[in-house]
């Protein structure tokens, strides 16, 4: 098993009192697995992608990555770790005032020694300079590489945070909605790029994906998250209307009041 | 590690990639140019290190540390100190309302949009009078850019020599310093308001007055109102140095203290002196929350956001009884600030003071004077320049360990962390913290004093003071900006397994570089100022000067060493506004 989560809840304090934002979730991910997750904003999505790539610590429970207790882990381990886990943010979370090159290198920097890191300043070495180019051309951001991060639409942030995690070839991918900002066509090949390298590289691909029908073509599991706990955890040849209507549905009531992003998924789900 | 798709199979020129450390003629032409200027600065500051290292040096800064300890609290000292205290927040007090008085005609008169352009004379230009009031704001504004320039202790030294030694020299002397601040800002403020409510007056032939009054005053208020405020902050902690050119108050007992080696009572002071100023900040802080909704007190005016003012207090009963403890208090610090009757009655202070400015006038301009006072002007910028460097070079040691979300582990992290470890942390946060309130809370004259004890008098003296009260300032000012740098690119590069030294370069720096740059110019900027006055202690350049000049008595002199520093000050704006705007 690459993640077993076991039993894990996340609290986070506020103004009188505390959020339940993760409720009792078990969870187990085999290498190489492609797993689709999916739930409505403020289901804990983001939560869980933050337990998992060891930025965030559970308030209850355990989190094993390949076997290790993530909760014993410290300095040079833990960063060891992180590095074997690339994350694409839904905020992007680029550094707004450096090129996009600069960016992509970024996803190097676990692999950096102290002095390279110094180096890097001035003249990073040549193998990640044509490795972060090689990431750029792969989401064709190369004639964007001396442009600032800040002067990039949404769309072509989305891609060099994507560029970021192919320089960090980690081994196992998570990806917040990776598509939200995407124009549909851009938004497929972004999908069928990151399952593709999954597929190549046996990497662990667990992405958040918005659009139903996408989640059931490219991955064999999908898993639902409800307002912090786990909904279902299936094969994607599994998932059905019912199931579905249960996990996006307001008050939990599949026969709830829906709007037309609802109407959506159903139709989704139907085709 | 897994194989990866990405292999260096790709016919890059990664060369042509970017300008990571391009050498090209003009950045090896400005390198050249800036290590010539620092090595001319270290000349002239005369910086001599190994002076640092030798065991005289030591074995005097240990006698002046040991002699802190105990601080003096004797009867008859405590008394001393009242007094001082007293006088100080008096000549504060004072010097602001006088301030302000004078600031609020100057700078409606510097208003360019009442008087030149702007909405207001799309019909009349040209017209005499509109001639007439344009020149009138324009030598106003001048005037007020003069008075700002010339740094507060020239301004009392001036004063002392006019009107003698003592808290009124204090008084008046930030009464006019401060009514250049202000009297710009105030200007500013009038400048910046919301124009189309003044159209609109205009539309029904109101006159410029009531444009003023029933449009502009109404909403420049609360801004006045702090910035006022603010002044009065500024203002004490002046008023507490101004005594080390003998007019009055805290700074006097520390200069006199010093020379005694009290060292004792030096402590006292020093303490009593931060005590000061953290009151002051805290009731000018309080007044501002309670008087103006929704106003930050920024130094310029950078955005108008919309704001109001508001009754301190609710009751009315209350407003009274804050209005009559007050008043006294306001009417009683005249007489303690120097404006006393017989001080105006007997001695003529008008004509004393008409008196030194007829010898002051006209200035001396022959070629040998000013070209006479061009070591004294190259030292006085050495002192700025690698001042400004040595207190960079501090701030940034310091700034690290000060900034939390570096030194300290995030609230949720993940992982074990040790206790040792986190102790460790949190004594390096609270020792830089306390190294760095320390450098900074105390004023630069009383560093020069500290500094000739170790190195003795001179532009070295100066300088060391100069970079040790910068340190503290930039390295607040530093961690700070690191501190309000937006988090979520440096949690992505933390997921990535970046470690700390890495988050600092790659995700702080870049996006803290544009701030920590204009902060360390305008800093400059004030440290040039700073170092004009430096030599009044005996910490070398322009200073040094001036206090020769006055002690002989040649006014005529003094009056050229002025215009010397204005000059000084008005390149030094120019120079600073375009390396930030560069940065920027």
């Amino acid at each position: 098993m690459i993640y077993s989560l076991k039993s894990v809840s996340k609290c986070f304090p506020e103004r009188g009192g505390e959020v339940q934002a993760l409720t009792c979730v078990t969870l187990q991910v085999r290498p190489g697995e492609l797993l689709a997750l999916l739930g409505q904003s403020g289901a804990g999505k983001t939560t869980l992608f933050r337990l998992l790539n060891v930025t965030l610590r559970p308030t209850v429970g355990v989190v094993l990555f390949d076997g290790d207790d993530t909760s014993l882990l410290s300095g040079r381990a833990l960063r060891t770790m992180r590095r074997r886990v690339g994350t694409i943010y839904q905020q992007h979370n680029l550094v707004p005032s450096l090129t996009a090159l600069e960016n992509a290198l970024c996803g190097a920097l676990g692999r950096m020694s102290f002095f390279g890191t110094l180096r890097s300043i001035f003249q990073p070495a040549k193998t990640d300079l044509d490795r972060a180019l090689h990431a750029l051309e792969l989401v064709s951001l190369v004639d964007k590489r001396n442009a600032r991060a800040d002067e990039l639409s949404g769309g072509q942030q989305q891609r060099l945070a994507v560029a970021r995690v192919l320089m960090q070839s980690p081994d196992v991918i998570l990806a917040d909605e990776p598509t939200a900002s995407l124009d549909p066509t851009l938004a497929e090949s972004i999908t069928s790029l990151l399952v593709g390298l999954a597929r190549e590289g046996k990497k662990t691909l667990i992405m958040a994906v918005h659009g139903v029908d996408v989640a059931l073509r490219h991955f064999p599991r999908a898993v639902g998250l409800r307002d912090g706990g786990l909904s279902f955890d299936v094969p994607a040849s599994e998932v059905c209307s019912d199931l579905l209507c249960t996990l996006y549905s307001q008050d939990g009531k599949s026969t709830g009041e829906r709007d037309d992003e609802h109407a959506h998924y159903k139709l989704g789900c139907v085709r | 590690m897994t194989s990866t798709p990405i292999t260096n199979s790709v016919a890059f020129d990664s060369t042509r990639a970017r300008r990571f450390a391009s050498i090209t003629l003009g950045r090896v032409l400005w390198l050249a140019a800036t290590v010539a200027l620092l090595t001319v600065s270290w000349r002239f500051a005369e910086v001599r290190p190994r002076i640092l290292l030798q065991p005289s040096t030591f074995v005097a800064l240990w006698n002046f540390l040991r002699g802190l300890y105990p601080p003096d609290i004797s009867p008859n000292f405590l008394r001393t100190l009242l007094s001082a205290i007293v006088q100080t927040v008096a000549t504060a007090v004072v010097g602001t309302l006088l301030s302000i008085t004078f600031a609020l005609p100057l700078g409606v008169l510097a208003t360019s949009t009442l008087w030149r352009r702007g909405i207001l004379f799309s019909a009349d230009v040209g017209s005499l009078t509109h001639r007439a009031g344009a020149v009138a704001s324009r030598v106003s504004r001048a005037l007020l850019g003069f008075l700002r320039a010339v740094p507060d202790l020239v301004w009392a030294l001036l004063f002392v020599a006019g009107v003698g030694l003592g808290t009124l020299a204090g008084t008046l002397a930030l009464a006019v310093a401060y009514s250049g601040v202000l009297g710009r800002v105030f200007a500013d403020v009038f400048e910046h308001v919301d124009l189309q409510p003044l159209e609109a007056l205009q539309s029904t032939g109101a006159t410029r007055l009531q444009i003023f009054l029933r449009g502009v005053w109404p909403q420049a208020l609360p801004h006045l109102v702090a910035f006022s405020l603010y002044s009065f902050e500024c203002s004490v902690r002046a008023a507490a140095v101004l005594g080390f050119v003998g007019a009055g108050g805290i700074g006097y007992e520390i200069s006199v203290s010093m020379r005694l080696f009290e060292y004792g009572q030096v402590l006292t002071l020093l303490l009593v002196f931060i005590a000061l100023l953290a009151t002051s900040d805290a009731i000018s802080r309080y007044l501002r929350r309670r008087v103006v909704n929704n106003t930050k007190p920024a130094r310029k005016v950078v955005a108008q956001e919309k704001a109001t003012v508001s009754k301190p207090f609710r009751s009315k009963a209350r407003r009274v009884a804050a209005s009559m403890l007050a008043l006294p208090l306001l009417v009683a610090s005249f007489p303690l600030a120097g404006f006393t009757l017989d001080a105006f009655a007997f001695t003529g202070i008008a004509a004393r003071l008409a008196r030194f400015v007829r010898h002051m006038l006209p200035p001396v301009l022959s070629w040998e004077m000013v070209s006479g006072c061009g070591t004294a002007v190259l030292q006085t910028i050495a002192i700025s320049l690698v001042g400004t460097l040595i207190g960079l070079a501090l701030a940034v040691v310091f700034a690290v360990p000060a900034t939390s979300t570096l030194a300290f582990l995030p609230g949720d992290y993940p992982g074990r962390v040790r206790f040792i470890d986190r102790a460790l942390r949190w004594l390096l946060f609270w020792s830089a913290r306390l190294v760095l309130n320390v450098l900074r809370s105390i004023p630069e004259l009383v560093w020069v004093l500290i500094c000739i004890l170790a190195v003795g008098i001179g532009p070295f003296a100066g300088t060391l003071a100069l970079g040790l009260h910068t340190a503290g300032v930039l390295g607040k000012l530093y961690a700070e900006t690191m501190e309000e740098v937006p988090i979520r690119p440096i949690e992505a590069l933390r997921s990535v397994g970046a470690r700390p030294l890495q988050v600092l370069l790659w995700a702080i720096w870049p996006q803290a570089r544009p701030l920590l740059t204009s902060y360390t110019v305008l800093r400059w900027e004030v440290n040039l100022r700073a170092s004009t006055i430096l030599g009044l202690v005996g910490g070398g350049g322009l200073g040094q000067a001036i206090y020769n000049n006055v002690q002989l008595g040649f006014y005529s002199r003094l009056s050229t060493l002025i215009l010397l520093i204005y000059a000084l000050v008005l390149t030094s704006d120019w120079i600073g506004e375009r390396v930030r705007l560069r940065a920027a």
